[in-house]
């Protein structure tokens, strides 16, 4: 299941992500890499804020699809 | 010895260095703020937390064999006169960089060999902080890591052993809140013994050297936390944060409640506080008080008549008719400031980033024109935070746009002379000022075939009560920089101009001005200013001193107009003689649009990385605020007054002239594509 259609407040594990090498590197630096958990807190403005660890992140579309839970 | 400052974005390594150093730098609750290295030395206070042997150092000033503080090896120079170079870094997640600012923390700390590295970790994020300062410990410098933000940790409950965790990382750890100042005697102290000693050894990271040596680092980190660390609530959990951003970053009330937001900040630092303030300096200090001062003070000791007209008038006047502006400005960065520190920008990031999609950019890139609204030096930096280049080059170039501090005097005098009691002006210019930014984006777009393959992503970090204190120091930072500005090169340009609008080409004194240098020379512009309406070479010579800073296109204006002994700065004041209030708000775009003063050039110039970028950025930005100028003019001339505005005709050509050039750059696009699909 794609990161956009999760149900906002449910903690999510990470199954993979799929962009290019430096973006996914940098995704890992935050902790967003498979196996991780992550949390859809909302989705405001067309963007979606996510918790990834202890920090709250606003993404847009383009890394919400890339996003694949399990 | 050097100290190098190194941690992620916002975790407060700049609102640290300003407390170890005393300096000033620019600080925002919001990630990316800082973008370029900035060093300054360790304040005294803390020095003498070195001991008695920083204090052998300091007497013995180079000659110590025994000297403790550096074994007598290298103590020498630096080492010899105490001198302790505190370096701030921009913030970086890893040490492979994603972005520009990063690159410059990871050649500092892999190229420069600091004596020491501080790694400040933002506490509440822990886990993820960790990630960079394994590899920074991997790097063998001596380092010592700062828990900041303890009062968050505290706040939230959650329990940290502090010893476990400094035992567990092989690296000496101490807690602080470099807010309020505390515990950064401890840090400093524990951060110089460090430099003394050795590296600490690398942590064990399962599988290093391997593909998945990365994954390991993260195990590793969630071995070390579930040892010394708990949490009170679960990161999941929805906060105050978060129900506050359902409102500032809605869908539909996201917009309008910026907007109304910044409405409220500059119309209570324009037309409230600031403006009632900047009035009183105006008019009565420097309209009276100081010259007829200086005027009696020079009388009574017999100055030349000449060399008093060239300091009160020259010097004075230009230099007082933009202090006069002051008390405006500092109302307003207080304000900025305030609304900096809650953490509000990151979130208007968030709600513009529908937006600026629409021209090819993204929400990161109304972060480079917030901080232009102050100053678009460091605006057109802050570009460095997008990773994007297509999306770098396009704000770089839009980012002067927004009217910076420099430029608000400017507004401030036109809308004062020509526009008494109207509250539209400063909101007709922002206004503008974002049509043009979205109108030129697309522009930009559709020229250089941009293709938008923007992804954002920015770090929200939580709201907070914003700090008076902080407010207040941002504020007199801003105040001191603005004064030194205006008595410095603006006092100097003043001079100059008065020099010149006195004298003609001979060096002999005019009555006319006329026959003066500065008219020559302005005349030589002027007729370039013809299809603006503007006629005379007053406002040329204005204009082009504003090119050295933009303040002085009101101090220039005040010292050409001196003769009038009237206030410049009131309704109906001489500047009624120039303008016409049509011609004047051209002239204030004009100032605003075309390309900035030579310094934020000069930055353009760096940012963009070559001449080739950066004659495209002027040309547009000259074209855009030409044409800007020119369709108020004419258009706006003949709606309110029904006649033909001066120089209606080479407008009209050149209008023309431009449509083309403009139909001709955008279809350049239309025409590549079909030649492409006759190809496949």
């Amino acid at each position: 299941m794609p990161l956009f259609k999760a149900k906002p407040g449910e903690v999510n594990r990470i199954r993979s992500v799929s962009c290019t090498d430096k973006v996914r590197q940098f995704l890992f630096t935050l902790g967003c890499s498979a196996g991780e958990e992550i949390t859809l807190v909302s989705v405001l403005a067309g963007t979606f804020i996510v918790a990834i660890k202890d920090s709250r992140y606003a993404i847009d579309m383009n890394f919400a699809k890339s996003i694949d839970l399990v | 010895m050097k100290i190098a400052l190194a941690g992620n974005p916002n975790s407060g390594k700049t609102t640290l260095f300003n407390m170890i150093t005393g300096k000033a730098e620019y600080v925002g609750n919001w990630p990316g703020v800082t973008v370029d290295k900035k060093m300054a030395r360790l304040k005294r206070t803390y020095r003498s937390e070195t001991g008695g042997r920083g204090h052998a150092c300091r007497k013995r000033k180079g000659l110590h064999p025994e000297c403790g503080h550096c074994g007598g090896k290298t103590c020498q120079g630096q080492h010899g006169r105490n001198r302790i170079d505190v370096v701030d870094l921009p913030g970086a997640y890893s040490i492979e960089p994603y972005t520009g600012e990063e690159a410059i923390t990871r050649d500092f700390i892999l190229n420069e060999a600091p004596d020491v590295l501080i790694n400040i970790l933002d506490t509440s994020s822990l886990e993820r902080s960790l990630y960079f300062t394994t590899q920074l410990l991997e790097l063998g410098l001596p380092m010592v890591i700062a828990l900041n933000k303890q009062d968050v940790v505290t706040r939230n409950g959650d329990k940290l052993d502090v010893l476990l965790l400094e035992k567990l990382l092989g690296c000496p750890v101490v807690p602080v809140t470099a807010n309020e100042g505390a515990g950064l005697d401890m840090l400093v102290e524990k951060t110089i013994r460090a430099a003394d000693g050795s590296g600490p050894a690398a942590p064990k990271i399962p599988g290093r050297g391997t593909p998945s040596e990365s994954t390991g680092r993260q195990q590793f980190i969630k071995n070390i936390l579930s040892h010394c660390f708990s949490k009170a609530h679960s990161a999941s959990e929805i906060t105050l944060s978060d129900k506050i951003d359902r409102i500032a970053a809605h869908a539909v009330f996201g917009l309008p409640i910026f907007a109304l937001i910044m409405w409220a900040v500059y119309s209570f630092s324009i037309n409230g506080l600031g403006g009632w303030a900047s009035g009183y300096v105006n008019d009565i200090l420097f309209g009276k008080l100081v010259p007829d001062a200086a005027h009696t003070f020079f009388t009574s000791i017999g100055v030349n008549p000449l060399l008093q007209s060239m300091i009160i008038d020259g010097a004075l006047g230009g230099v007082g008719a933009v202090l006069g502006f002051l008390p405006l400005i500092m109302v307003l960065f207080f304000c900025l400031a305030l609304l900096d520190d809650s953490g509000y920008m990151a979130r208007v990031a968030v709600v513009m980033d529908r937006y600026f999609k629409q021209i090819g950019l993204s929400g990161k890139s109304i972060i480079p024109m917030i901080v232009g609204s102050g100053c678009s030096i460091p605006g057109v930096m802050a570009a460095r935070t997008i990773e994007n280049r297509n999306e770098r080059i396009v704000t770089i170039m839009l980012t002067p746009f927004v009217p910076c501090g420099a430029k608000l005097p400017i507004i401030a005098l036109m809308s004062v002379v020509f526009f008494p009691g109207a509250t539209w002006v400063f909101p007709a210019v922002y206004l503008i000022a974002g049509l043009l930014i979205v109108v030129g984006g697309k522009f930009l777009k559709r020229v250089f075939q941009f293709e938008s393959a923007g992804s954002f992503i920015i770090e929200l970090p939580a709201y907070k009560l914003p700090s008076l204190k902080h407010a207040f120091t941002q504020m007199m930072k801003q105040a001191k920089a603005f004064i030194f500005k205006a008595s410095t090169i603006i006092l100097v340009m003043n001079t100059l101009i008065w020099f010149m609008q006195a004298y003609g080409w001979r060096l002999q004194p005019v009555e006319d001005q006329q026959a003066s240098i500065l008219a020559s020379i302005g005349g030589v512009l002027a007729p370039l200013l013809l299809p603006l309406g503007l006629v005379g070479w007053q406002m040329a010579a204005s204009i082009l001193t504003g090119f050295i800073a933009k303040e002085n296109v009101v101090a220039t204006l005040a010292v050409i107009l001196s003769a009038s002994e009237e206030t410049m700065a009131i309704a109906g004041g001489p500047l009624t003689a120039l303008f016409t209030p049509i011609t004047a708000f051209s002239f204030l775009l004009f100032n605003l649009f075309t390309p900035p003063c030579f310094a934020a050039i000069s930055a353009m110039n760096m940012e963009l990385g070559g001449r080739r970028w950066l004659f495209r950025a002027l040309a547009f930005q000259l074209g855009t605020g030409y044409m800007l100028a020119m369709l108020v003019t004419q258009f706006g001339t003949l709606l309110f007054t029904g006649r033909f505005a001066i120089g209606a005709i080479p407008a009209s050509v050149l209008f023309i002239a431009i449509s083309i050039l403009i139909f001709i750059l955008t279809r350049k696009k239309n025409k590549e594509a079909p030649s492409e699909l006759i190809q496949v």
